[in-house]
């Protein structure tokens, strides 16, 4: 008790001069950080085995897929954007990459390649719809949802799988002892975090999110931006649809990526970015991701059915948006 | 007849630290037309909003019908009986009109709405208002003067007593306006009280049987006198700043004026610096036309210090500058602006609503756009910008034809603008102050693809600087400063020194934002014409702003240049007679 006086002593005199974001600790701005390490300690305390190598392992890869897609997704939602249509993307792109990989025989570049045009195709489909021609997102992106979902069944009606051992790579490398989509988020998380922090480019997603108005009269490019981040968006979501298809060795058209949009559209929200647009950060999203990951492999391990996991989901996300409205930071 | 319906005592409310409104009186009896007039900003759109329960007053009470309220909610409003026509209508455009009318109120029968009953109703009511459009009719099938009829007889039918109409006019046709000025005649004639908020005198001089002005939230002028001709008004309205000159910020002194205002949160008794910049301001509190009636609030503290300012010509001397000094301070540089290096050539220049229009800013030269709100200064301002495309014309900047299609293009061409709608097209709310500055210069203060920390800082206390920006506070978020530093920070964008801004273009320059940082701004804008040879363009309906900040005048109504005034022409007295003499007609 005593430290805590002494730790808020001095700071007190200090919060009311700084009314920004500026005076709050990462843990302030980021409650999410203590409800992670809660939920772990009891975790452990109930298992034994949570924080066990291989479990954290399990849980990294699992996470990675999510974070690869999620960062991008926050960034557009930065802008005042959003996608909801990356479960279809993510089957789409892991069956293309696995078809050229398996059927076409062509080599696992090519084949991941290839799987991250399709991707972004579609993501450009999006942004043209969105950007330039001014429709709802929300509207652009279900649709998207549904008809990329109904492509992928007509192109593929049946499981693909035997993609062959050097596809496998994809998802199943280590690097220095690292999962290579571990690898592949921690640099998506890294690019996508100084993107936003340190690039003007990053400082024009947050204007163009927070009033794209006054960015388009200050002379930011307001769909180029947002047009980028959906491309990216979509690439990466079929970046997910090819690990998954590699460390599976298999991907169906009817079910790869199937509510895939709403576990990292949660994520992305519990990660503190707002739906409205205009604020958030890489590191709320990446606590979002581990968040969402710890939580069902935790679930997993005490043997909770998995309803109750969908039920401990959704009651998070709701509590979080509970925290950021009732909360400390509310200013206005 | 000498029932008081609406009585408002001592109302005041403040928004942060600017006093939005200062102990405002109005009294409107059954059966009167009060014209509420101010500049924008002074305190009009909140006083209306505290009456219909939108802002809930810090001080004063609201009395209706007999009733004191210190505050109202929407509700409260209604059922005393006040009801509010907003210049954007609040009707429905997918219903008819009957169900418009009884919105929120409609006549059940059986469980389910009484059609017929609302509809013998309305045919009643529009009848009263001589709509001229039937019950069933959709309303937005209905042009905007009929749209403001059936509003008028949903709030009769919510037996209304205080009618509060707000610009009515601004939005109709020369015939429409004279239809409704026959209603607002006929309502006065059923016992209505009206406030009537207006920019318009001819409209004052027909209806108003009492006239308020405000202006920077106090009552600046009060009349109960009947028979106002429209000519008494304005030299009556003026009379009070046939004082000194106002502020000529393009002058010698100005920055020493401009720095008074920097401690005007210290208390009270620094208002008279605080507005010391401004001559205009303080002048209307010395010597006035005999007619008008002091208001109440002019004994507040910060008014005694004024008289000692008295200016030695009395009110009778209107055209009251010295031609001499106005030579001197009007053209900044006469060699510059007659060396046929002009900055900024308009020649025919057209689009949606306004136009064919021609005129020329010179290098250094700040010249004014003053018309009333449609009047289409917005839309030149922005078409010069890139924001809306031309239809006709050429714009030359330097001598070299510029035609922006984007903003972007006109940011890269040098042209920046500062919009009337500040948070809507300026302000990133929630950013802070550093990237509300800096987001349009990033990349160019980028080292490399990374922006450079120490750069950023840099420009940024130099622009808070060269703005007066308070708090200078870089990471502070840009919604916690009050409306006159959040404009300082949109208009720190282009001061900035990366940005090379050949031509300026400000609309509405200082809406809604206080005294103080109001004559900072001038300041700031003089300073750039005059030092980095910026041609300044901005639109105003505020004449007194006009003739603070302008070197030379364009009287713009109806989408086109209709006159100029310069020199020792340049007087608020002008420019009201300028715009107001010259109605529907235009051209002149």
């Amino acid at each position: 008790m005593s430290t805590t006086t002494a730790d808020t002593a001095p700071r007190t005199p200090q919060s009311p001069r700084v009314l920004g974001t500026r005076g709050l600790t990462t843990v302030q701005r980021h409650p999410l950080t203590i409800v992670l390490a809660l939920m772990v300690l009891v975790f452990q305390l109930s298992t034994g085995s949570f924080l066990d190598a291989a479990n954290l392992r399990g849980i990294a890869t699992d996470a990675a897929t999510t974070a690869i897609v999620a960062v991008p997704l926050a960034l557009l939602v930065i802008s005042g954007y959003l996608d909801l249509s990356v479960g279809s993307t993510l089957a789409l792109g892991g069956l293309a990459a696995g078809w050229l990989a398996g059927t076409q025989g062509q080599s696992p570049a090519v084949a991941v390649l290839g799987g991250l045009a399709v991707g972004a195709a579609v993501g450009a489909v999006n942004g043209i719809l969105c950007c330039y021609l001014g429709l709802s997102a929300f509207i652009v992106t279900l649709g998207m949802l549904t008809a990329v979902r109904g492509l992928a069944q007509q192109l593929f009606p049946l499981p693909l799988s035997d993609f062959g051992t050097g596809f496998a790579w994809l998802g199943g490398a280590r690097i220095a002892g690292v999962a290579a989509p571990v690898v592949i988020a921690a640099l998506v998380v890294v690019t996508g975090a100084m993107f936003l922090a340190l690039t003007p480019g990053g400082r024009h997603v947050f204007a163009i999110g927070v009033n794209r108005e006054a960015a388009y009269l200050s002379g930011i490019n307001t769909r180029r931006i947002p047009f980028l981040l959906f491309v990216i968006t979509g690439a990466a979501a079929a970046l997910t649809g090819a690990i998954r298809a590699s460390v599976l060795d298999s991907a169906v058209s009817g079910t790869s990526g199937a509510g895939f949009e709403l576990t990292v559209l949660t994520a992305v929200l519990l990660g503190g970015v707002a739906l409205s647009g205009g604020s958030g950060s890489v590191f709320g999203v990446l606590l979002g991701v581990l968040f969402l990951g710890a939580l069902q492999n935790g679930l997993t391990l005490l043997g909770v059915p998995t309803f109750w996991q969908l039920m401990a989901q959704g009651v998070a996300l709701v509590a979080g948006a509970a925290l950021a409205y009732f909360g400390p930071r509310r200013t206005r | 007849m000498t029932v008081a319906n609406l009585r408002i005592r001592g109302l005041s409310k403040s928004f942060g630290g600017a006093k939005a409104l200062d102990n405002v009186d109005l009294t409107v009896p059954a059966g009167q037309v009060h014209a509420l007039l101010g500049h924008n900003g002074a305190g009009k759109s909140t006083l209306i909003k505290c009456l219909g329960g939108a802002f809930a007053p810090d001080a004063g009470m609201i009395e209706v019908g007999g009733t004191s309220y210190a505050r109202l909610n929407p509700r409260e409003s209604i059922a005393a009986g006040v009801a509010i026509i907003f210049q954007t209508l609040s009707v429905v455009d997918s219903l008819t009109v009957a169900e418009n009318i009884f919105l929120g109120q409609e006549r059940i029968r059986y469980g389910a709405v009484n059609r017929r009953a609302q509809e013998t109703l309305a045919a009643g009511l529009l009848e009263r208002v001589a709509a001229g459009c039937a019950p069933r009719d959709r309303v937005g099938g209905l042009p905007m003067g009929q749209r403001q009829l059936v509003e008028i007889a949903k709030a009769l039918s919510r037996n209304a007593s205080v009618l509060v109409l707000d610009e009515p006019t601004a939005a109709l046709s020369g015939a429409e306006s004279d239809a409704l000025a026959a209603r607002v005649e006929d309502l006065r004639t059923q016992g209505l009280a009206i406030v009537y908020v207006t920019h318009l005198l001819s409209e004052v001089e027909r209806l108003a049987d009492a006239v308020t002005v405000l202006r920077d939230g106090r009552v600046d002028y009060h009349s109960t006198a009947s028979g106002h001709s429209r000519r008494q008004l304005v030299t009556t309205i003026m009379g009070r700043a046939s004082g000194s000159p106002p502020p000529r910020p393009g002058r010698a002194g100005a920055t020493e004026r401009g720095h008074g205002p920097s401690d005007d949160s210290a208390g009270p008794q620094s208002r008279p610096e605080a507005s010391g910049g401004s001559g205009a301001l303080d002048a209307r509190s010395g010597p006035r036309n005999s007619e008008v009636t002091p208001p109440a609030g002019s004994s507040a503290p910060g008014r005694p210090a004024v008289p000692s300012r008295s200016v030695p010509d009395g009110p009778s001397s209107v055209p009251h500058r010295d031609p001499a000094s106005v030579v001197d301070d009007k053209a900044p540089d006469p060699a510059a602006a007659t060396a046929g290096h002009p900055g900024l050539t308009v020649e025919g220049l057209a689009g949606a609503g306004f136009g064919p229009v021609g005129f020329d800013v010179a290098e250094g030269e700040i010249v004014g756009m003053y018309g009333l709100i449609g009047s289409g200064r917005t839309r030149i301002l922005e078409t010069l910008f890139g924001r809306r495309h031309k239809s006709a014309g050429s714009v030359r900047l330097g001598g070299r034809a510029v035609a922006p299609a984007r903003p972007a293009e006109a940011l890269a061409a040098g042209i920046a603008l500062v919009p009337a709608d500040r948070r809507a097209q300026g302000l990133f709310a929630t950013l802070t102050a550093q990237d509300n500055v800096l987001l349009p210069g990033l990349r160019s203060l980028a080292r490399g693809v990374l922006r450079s920390v120490r750069a950023e800082r840099r420009t940024f206390d130099a622009v808070a600087a060269a703005v007066s920006l308070r708090p200078a506070r870089p990471k502070l978020p840009a919604a916690a400063y009050s409306g006159g530093n959040q404009q300082k920070l949109v208009l720190g964008r282009w001061v900035n020194e990366r940005s090379r801004t050949n031509v300026l273009l400000l609309d509405e320059p200082t809406q809604g934002v206080d005294v103080g940082a109001r004559q900072e701004i001038y300041r700031v804008v003089a300073g750039l014409a005059a030092e980095k040879r910026t041609a300044v363009l901005f639109a105003s309906s505020d004449p007194e702003e006009v003739v603070a900040l302008a070197h030379r005048c364009l009287i713009v109504a109806r989408g086109r240049v209709i006159g100029e005034l310069a020199g020792a022409q340049l007087t608020e007295e002008a420019l009201l007679s300028a715009v107001h003499d010259t109605p529907a007609e235009g051209a002149a």
